[in-house]
Order: structure tokens, then C-alpha cells, then sequence
């Protein structure tokens, strides 16, 4: 296999390439309501308790989806335990080779489902271009990695004995996968799982099923086996049933603080012969650091880039900023402008900055955390123009002059909502953001090279970046994911990942016989 | 296809008589000191990075300590560091060590900015700008400022745009007549001259919506063409990265063809010769001109262009081919092939050739007069602080010579500051190669 390189997303800054997707939305958006089954080896059972709409016109339906039983996620870990057998045995090279087809089958249909995301999670262009381009790089970035790490790692060796570190697969995956990175994310997970040699289980996001459904089928149709790959879209009942099973061994999850909590809580309950284990991606409260000797002409569009594209609905999206009282006021009069010309809309214009959140209990949670803002400290800039009345929209906003124990700074918002604080210095900025539980992403502008180490020793976040924004980590290149109770520490995309889908197995054979090394 | 190419024993002649008329190697002091630092500076990678960093960040220190700690921190990353430097380094350890250094710090910087920016104000630059027109040379002038990401800044840039027209007009009033500098065969020429960015005339350039940018570009581009045309100045629009590119070429051209603007003012375009596609861009701008019925033809402004390093960085790490030409022969190439259509689109367009090159320069003025036209119905440009021995030998050739002259504060000016010095230090920069004692024949030998 060459060796990996991320996929290019597309230069959309050259017109053939904007038509191009364009005319393929216009193809998408002729074509039928998908459907969406709870698919289980080769059965498919159809369904339409899920309706799955356009959260920029909610009377638009993308897709329906049967809603899985706790019964029929029994039954995709029945399949998946059976399917284990074989392709467990498959090699991992054979394996590697079924994922890069299916990064393939992805790279042929770029166009359509970027257009997918666009409408079922009103992803902007963009994003949803680049999220298609994660998932194909995942694919190939794991199925290089199973491949080597097939080979074992090297260990002590003396005369008369033969000593191997292998590494086998752990048995069940269950992935449950959140919408707002519709097919990276879970197709990361998924893919991680197969390449390893486990069987997988996924379940996606209700809001995001069609998208679930793009990426198993990408993997079985290059062909992985029917029954080593389940689909179970579904609400949480399924989810719960999934990672309760006995026979579930690892569960890959990436979502909101609370669910992952009570899943690292049901996975504690032993499995049938093993105890599980959980990789847990979950919320994260980030924040960025602005020294005095920042140069604002980078800052100030990185951290609205950061706070707002898609809306802020991002896991490493920027939500707190800290900065140096010195030139606090130049940096919050210059951001409060720049969120005053935000482009709010629909996601499929291109040049849309901050589209609808994903549902109306999103647009709810938002709008509470503005109030709070309003109420306890103000609204330092808000774009309002442009807003469409159909659709999940919150305005994009900037809270300033927060109380210290105000919920705006506290909780996870993941909406397009940013709080700037002034800070003293540096240091006083540290300890903010040491205070938190969370540690996913962060920030910081400063040149000051004693600074920047300084922070960086002291950082505690999965993923800091130094000036540049805080978003748009790139598999290979950036191996995500936070500590604390952001996640398990586990870092997607990254040279460590897959060891949490295997188990460790050493062998020492003796080989003296009769006093003669053989 | 581009008309073909003059004889190069007519180039390597033109050539030879320019470079006779280069001034002897300047004598300041002063100026031998920068020239050091720049020799230090392109010799060591790490030392330029350092340097570079260091220019980068003093506008945005709040203390001689700051700065000194700033420097030493940059300094402290170099391996081998010459004495002086080493020195420096150790002057940071104390509190009255800092401020000195500090001190002598941002006297170098200053003086550094001073070789390339020409005033704080328009009107800060007038002895500058009087002393060039009486030597022979004209300005565009370019308003330095910080990024624009507001509306706000956006209005703040056109009105000192607006302003600085103004100023303009003022300063060239009472000048005497130049009239190498003054008409051309097409017709007079504006004395006053402004260059803008229309990324500093919007905070909207999105490079995967051209139209978004354009749109909140147009209004204050309009009004600065009426304020242009009101009073005779001449007003060109730069062409920035290959981000904006689609944006800024429609939007001239759409504007331009506008009634309005039918009568006025003299105005004009870049094109930049490292594209890959500029030949396209050129036939679009070249037609465009004919189709054109504007009283004053379209000036043309053919540079390599200045966004090199950005183009490549910005494309490996999004995993596209560079749109621009990564072998610099191919770029000086593609150079004279532009040069030769646009010269030939005469007089429908005018042409601004601006380079430091004076192989590009002699081949223009070569293939200017193989095509029959007088020596002034081809203007050459050149950059404040970087071209000015040639930019003396052009108007001592008597030809018409602009200087880009960029004016601002040091907060705005540092990133044009450092660009420029990223320019002078590259060891693939013509001026370098000219520095470092290569025999005219070579430097005057074809791409």
C-alpha cells in the first residue's frame, strides 16, 4: 500500500468545482426519500418510526428510518458474534484492502454524499466536503495501521526462547456515533473496529441515519462481510440495549457528556467473559488564550472561525476566549464586528457561515444559554440579519462581562454562542481554564516563544493549537481527542488508536531441546 | 499565442545599457548596516526565522522589556549565534540590559520599516513623493492597514483611500510638468495615483463565494472610482492571493464596464505571471479591453507576483498542486510571453511592467520596440526600498518609471515589511543574485 496521505478536499475556491456539487444537489434533491432499515446480516427490516428532516426546512423529510428494538439489537450482536468468527480469521492485509475499497467507493461518490450531509445535518459545503474526505482518510489511515500492527511489536529476546507480541481482536464493537460529523466520526469508529478484526455494530445518530447508512453501506458493498457489519439506527433504547449487551466487548463512543457517562457506568457490568471496554469521545469546553502580543489580524478571524462555522456545533469548537486585559478592548470591538458580518442561512449557499443547529431541542438549549449571557452579563454583538424564519436558526453571539459561575462559561453550549472574558495575564488565564472538568481542545495566540511553552507544559486539553484556529483536526496529522472528562484519551486518527480495539497477547515459546537451541 | 520574442542580442543591449546606468553601490553607512543584517539573514535559515519573527511582532510589544524579551526568545531558538547576537541574548538577562537593548531594537526596526514605507500619512510622504517627480519618477501610493474583518474597518480603509486621493491631488499640484510621467500615445496620464486591495474593502472575501465578497465590495469601490474620476487621479486595484482572485478580477471588470464609468477615472488591473492560469486570465483581460469603450485604456500591471511562499504552503497543506509555477524560470518565462500579449493589445490597454529583473525588463522594452511603439508607451514599476538604484536608472534612460509606495504606520506596515524582506533575502531573489557579483551576461540571460 503507498503510503497514507489525508485526502484533498476539494478547491472549492475555483468555480467548476461549486457547479460541480451544485448540480449534483439539484440530482440529490430529485431523488427519492431514503430509507433507512435496521439491517442485520442480510435482513433488512424497513421502517418509518425515524423521520429524518432538513433542520434548514423541517417540513422537508430526507430520510425515514426503522427505530431498532432492544430485541433487534440482541440480534445484531447474535450476527456480529457468529460474523466475528470469520472475519476474524480474514487477514489483516485482506482486510486493509476491503477498507480501502470502501475509501474508494466513497472517493467515486464524493459529490453525493457531501450533498447528504448538507441536507441532513445542514452542513455547509464545505464542512460536509471535508467530512467525506475524514471518513475516506480514516479508512486508509486504519487499514495501514491494522496491517502493521499485525506484524506485532518487538520484544527482548535471549537464546532458547522465542518471544512474540501479537495483537488480536477483542470480539464486538458497538459504535454508537453522534450527527454532527455524519460519517467521519462514525466511520472512523467502524472503521477502526473492522480493520482490527473485531465484528462492529453501528448505531447512528437519530438525526443522522441516512448518513450512517452511506457508510456501512460503502463497507459492506467493497465487501465486508454481511454479518461482521450491522446497522441499528435507532434511538437511545437501542443504544442502551447495544452496550448492555454480554457479548458487546468494546464500545466506541463519541457524543454528549451524560450519555457517555452512563455508558462508561453499563460497561462496568462484565460482559459475558470479559470486561469491556469504552473509548469515549465527549463534550469538551474550549477555550483560547490571547496574549497581549497576539497578532489580532490572525486571532480575531481564527476564533470566530473557530466559535461559529457550522453553527459551533463541534466538538472542538471554540467556546470560551481569554485575553489579556492590554488589548482586550481592540480584540472584543474587532470580534463583536467580524460576528456582525456572519453569514446566516441555509447550508447548501455557498459562503454560509453559520447554518441552522441540527433540531428544535438544539435551538432551545442555545437560546436558554443566550438569555443566561443577557441576563447575568450582555450581549457584546449578535447577527441577526439574513436569519431564515424556517429552520433550526440561533444567531450567532458574543457574551462578554460573565460572572465567574455563570452557566455560559461553565457547560458545554455547542452552538454558534461565544463567551470573551479579559484576563490579567497569561497565568490567570491558566488557571481558568485549569478549573474546568473538561479538556478537548484549545487555543492560544502568542509569539512569545518562553510563553508559548510555558503553556503548553501547563495545557492540559487533548488538542492544543497555537496560532491557528481550533478546528479541523486532520487524521494523521492531528490525533484527536480530549482528556479529562472530555473523553478516554484516546486519539482518533492517530498511531495509538487502534490498540483500544485489540487485545495484547504474548507468546514465549521454549526453544532448547535436549540442551541444543532448535 | 503571444507575438514572438525580440532577438536576445537586442535584450542582452538593452540590458547592458541599463545596467550602465544603475547608480554606483550606495555609500550610506546606515543602509550598508541593513544590507549586513540582510547578508547575515539569507545566509541562516534559523537567524531569518528569528529576525523575521522578531519584525513581526514589535508592533505589538507594549514595552522596550517586552521587546527585548521577545528577541531574546526568538534569538535564544538559533544554534550557532554570531557574536553580536550572543551578546544581545546576554544584554537580556537584566532588567536595564533589556531596555537597551530594547531600545536599539526598535531603532533598527524602524529604520528598516523607513527603506520601504514612505510615510505614516499621504501627506507624511510628500517630500518623498516631490523629490521622486523631480528625479523623474511617479508613485502609486498603497495604504497600509491591519487585516479588515469588520465593516467598520472596511469604511475606515475607503475613507482613507477617499483621503488620501485627496492628498494626492495636493501633492502633485504644483509639481513641474514631467512629460515622460505625464502622457503616453493613448493620452494624458493622472499624476495622482492610488493603489487599493479589495480585501481591505470588504470583510467578506470568501474564496468559495466570490460573489459575497464582490457584492459588499462594489459600493465602496464605486464611490472610490467616483471620487478618482471627480478629480483626474488614477486608481488601481492589486490583486491579493489566489483565495480572492476570482472575486477581485470580476468585480474591475464588472465595475469598469459600468456607464458610470465610461468617461473616468484612469484605472487598472494586476496580472500575476506565476499563475499557472494567468495566460487565460490575460486573453479574458485582453479581450475585455477590446470590447471595452472606456476613454482611458485599462492599465495592466504585469507582476511575478508576491504571494508565492502562501500559494505553496496553502496548497501542500490542502493536498492541491500550487496554482502557481513552482520552478521560478517558468514563472519568468510565462513573464515575457504575458509581456508580448499585452504589449500587443496596445493601445486598447496600457502596460505596467513591474519587476526588479533586468532581464524582464530589457526583454519588455526589447519587445516593446520591435513592435514599433515608443519607449514611453510602456511604464515600469518598481518597489520603495528595493528598487530604487533602478528605478534612477530607468528615468535616467528616459523612460517612465512608478515607484509602489506604501504608506502607513508600523502596526499596519509590518506585514508588508516582512514580506518584503522575506523578498530581499530569498536566495532566488534577482536583487540577490545582482548583490552577490554575478556577471551581467548571466543575469541577463534568457529564463
Amino acid at each position: 500500500m503507498s503510503e497514507f496521505a489525508n485526502e484533498p478536499i476539494l478547491e472549492l475556491r475555483r468555480a467548476p468545482h461549486r457547479e460541480a456539487l451544485l448540480e449534483g444537489m439539484r440530482a440529490f434533491t430529485e431523488q427519492a426519500i431514503f430509507r433507512v432499515p435496521v439491517w442485520v446480516g442480510d435482513g433488512e427490516r424497513h421502517g418509518e418510526e425515524i423521520v429524518s428532516t432538513d433542520p434548514g426546512d423541517p417540513e422537508r423529510v430526507i430520510a425515514t428510518a426503522a427505530s431498532a428494538t432492544a430485541d433487534e439489537a440482541g440480534e445484531a450482536v447474535g450476527a456480529a458474534t457468529r460474523g466475528f468468527a470469520r472475519w476474524s480469521a480474514t487477514p489483516a492485509a485482506k482486510r486493509a484492502e476491503i477498507l480501502v475499497r470502501a475509501a474508494a467507493w466513497m472517493r467515486e461518490r464524493r459529490g453525493e454524499l457531501a450533498a447528504l450531509q448538507v441536507r441532513e445535518c445542514a452542513k455547509p459545503w464545505g464542512e460536509a466536503d471535508a467530512d467525506v474526505c475524514e471518513a475516506i482518510d480514516f479508512l486508509e489511515y486504519y487499514a495501514r495501521g491494522a496491517v502493521a500492527l499485525e506484524r506485532g511489536k518487538p520484544i527482548f529476546q535471549v537464546p532458547g526462547e522465542r518471544n512474540e507480541l501479537r495483537y488480536a481482536p477483542r470480539g464486538v464493537v458497538a459504535v454508537v456515533a453522534p450527527w454532527n460529523f455524519p460519517m467521519a466520526i462514525p466511520c472512523g469508529m467502524v472503521a477502526a473496529g473492522l480493520a482490527t478484526g473485531n465484528a462492529v455494530v453501528l448505531k447512528p445518530a437519530e438525526q443522522s441515519p441516512a448518513c450512517g447508512h452511506a457508510v456501512v453501506r460503502a463497507l459492506r458493498e467493497s465487501g465486508v462481510p454481511a454479518d461482521a457489519l450491522g446497522l441499528l439506527p435507532g434511538e437511545g433504547e437501542a443504544g442502551q440495549a447495544l452496550v448492555e449487551h454480554p457479548d458487546v466487548h468494546t464500545i466506541a463512543f463519541t457524543g454528549s457528556g451524560p450519555v457517555g457517562l452512563s455508558i462508561l457506568k453499563a460497561a462496568a457490568e462484565p460482559g459475558r467473559r470479559h470486561l469491556k471496554r469504552v473509548v469515549a469521545e465527549m463534550g469538551g469546553k474550549n477555550c483560547v488564550l490571547v496574549d497581549s502580543d497576539a497578532d489580532l489580524d490572525d486571532a480575531v478571524p481564527a476564533v470566530v472561525q473557530s466559535a461559529f462555522l457550522y453553527a459551533g456545533q463541534k466538538c472542538s469548537a471554540a467556546s470560551r476566549v481569554l485575553v489579556h486585559e492590554a488589548i482586550a478592548d481592540a480584540f472584543l470591538e474587532r470580534v463583536a464586528g467580524a460576528v456582525e458580518v456572519l453569514q446566516v442561512g441555509q447550508a447548501e449557499t455557498f459562503g454560509i457561515d453559520v447554518p441552522p443547529v441540527i433540531e428544535r431541542e438544539a435551538q432551545e438549549r442555545v437560546q436558554r444559554y443566550r438569555d443566561l449571557a443577557r441576563s447575568g452579563g450582555h450581549i457584546a454583538a449578535e447577527q441577526l440579519q439574513g436569519v431564515p424564519d424556517r429552520g433550526w436558526f440561533v444567531p450567532p453571539a458574543v457574551a462578554a462581562d460573565l460572572p465567574a459561575d455563570s452557566p455560559v462559561l461553565g457547560e458545554e453550549i455547542f452552538g454558534p454562542l461565544l463567551a470573551v472574558e479579559r484576563v490579567r495575564d497569561l497565568d490567570a488565564a491558566m488557571d481558568r481554564v485549569d478549573e474546568l472538568p473538561f479538556a478537548l481542545t484549545g487555543g492560544l495566540f502568542c509569539r512569545n516563544p518562553h510563553t508559548v511553552d510555558r503553556v503548553v507544559r501547563r495545557s492540559p486539553v487533548g488538542n492544543l493549537y497555537v496560532n491557528r484556529s481550533i478546528t479541523g483536526a486532520m487524521v494523521g496529522r492531528q490525533p484527536f481527542g480530549g482528556n479529562r472528562m472530555s473523553g478516554t484519551g484516546t486519539k482518533a486518527g492517530g498511531p495509538d488508536y487502534l490498540l483500544h480495539f485489540v487485545e495484547p497477547r504474548v507468546v514465549s515459546e521454549n526453544t532448547v531441546r535436549h540442551g541444543l537451541v532448535i | 499565442m503571444p507575438p514572438s520574442a525580440p532577438p536576445e542580442a537586442e535584450i542582452l543591449a538593452v540590458g547592458r545599457d541599463l545596467a550602465a546606468a544603475l547608480p554606483p553601490a550606495s555609500r550610506n553607512p546606515v543602509k550598508q548596516l541593513d544590507d549586513k543584517a540582510m547578508d547575515m539573514a539569507s545566509q541562516d535559515a534559523e537567524l531569518r526565522a528569528a529576525l523575521f519573527r522578531f519584525v513581526d511582532v514589535v508592533p505589538a510589544c507594549h514595552s522596550l522589556d517586552d521587546l527585548a524579551r521577545h528577541l531574546s526568545g526568538f534569538l535564544s531558538e538559533v544554534d550557532d549565534r554570531p557574536p553580536p547576537l550572543e551578546a544581545a541574548v546576554r544584554m537580556s538577562h537584566s532588567r536595564p540590559g533589556r531596555a537597551a537593548l530594547g531600545a536599539a531594537a526598535a531603532a533598527g526596526v524602524k529604520h528598516m520599516a523607513h527603506r520601504f514605507i514612505v510615510g505614516e500619512t499621504t501627506r507624511d510622504a510628500e517630500g518623498v513623493m516631490r523629490s521622486l517627480w523631480n528625479d523623474g519618477v511617479g508613485t502609486t501610493v498603497d495604504l497600509l492597514g491591519e487585516a479588515t474583518v469588520t465593516s467598520a474597518e472596511a469604511d475606515r480603509y475607503a475613507a482613507r483611500c477617499r483621503e488620501s486621493l485627496d492628498g494626492l491631488v495636493e501633492v502633485y499640484r504644483d509639481l513641474p510638468e514631467r512629460p515622460i510621467l505625464e502622457r503616453d500615445s493613448a493620452g494624458p496620464l493622472p499624476r495622482a495615483n492610488l493603489s487599493v486591495k479589495v480585501s481591505a474593502l470588504t470583510p467578506l472575501l470568501r474564496p468559495d463565494a466570490p460573489e459575497l465578497g464582490k457584492r459588499d465590495a462594489a459600493g465602496r469601490l464605486r464611490d472610490l472610482l467616483r471620487h478618482a474620476k471627480q478629480l483626474g487621479a488614477h486608481l488601481h486595484i492589486d490583486m491579493e492571493s489566489y483565495d480572492s482572485r476570482e472575486a477581485v478580477t470580476d468585480l474591475v471588470l464588472e465595475v469598469l464596464s459600468e456607464v458610470e464609468f465610461r468617461d473616468g477615472p484612469s484605472a487598472g488591473v494586476v496580472l500575476q505571471a506565476y499563475l499557472r492560469d494567468s495566460p487565460e486570465l490575460c486573453a479574458r483581460i485582453v479581450d475585455w479591453a477590446r470590447g471595452s469603450d472606456r476613454a482611458h485604456p485599462l492599465l495592466v500591471r504585469l507582476v511575478k507576483g508576491a504571494y508565492w511562499d502562501h500559494e505553496v504552503v496553502d496548497a501542500k497543506q490542502h493536498g492541491w498542486t500550487p496554482p502557481v509555477f513552482e520552478v521560478k524560470a517558468e514563472s519568468d518565462r510565462n513573464f515575457e510571453a504575458l509581456t508580448r500579449t499585452l504589449l500587443k493589445a496596445r493601445p486598447r490597454l496600457r502596460v505596467a511592467v513591474a519587476s526588479h529583473n533586468l532581464r524582464s525588463i530589457a526583454h519588455a522594452l526589447a519587445a516593446s520596440r520591435a513592435l514599433g511603439a515608443p519607449d514611453t508607451d510602456v511604464e515600469f514599476q518598481v518597489l520603495r526600498g528595493l528598487g530604487d538604484p533602478l528605478q534612477h536608472a530607468l528615468a535616467a534612460r528616459g523612460l517612465r518609471v512608478r515607484t509602489y509606495a506604501p504608506v502607513g504606520d508600523l502596526v499596519a506596515g509590518m506585514a508588508y515589511l516582512v514580506r518584503r524582506l522575506l523578498e530581499n533575502t530569498s536566495n532566488e531573489s534577482f536583487l540577490v543574485e545582482q548583490a552577490s557579483g554575478r556577471p551581467i551576461e548571466e543575469l541577463l540571460a534568457a529564463p
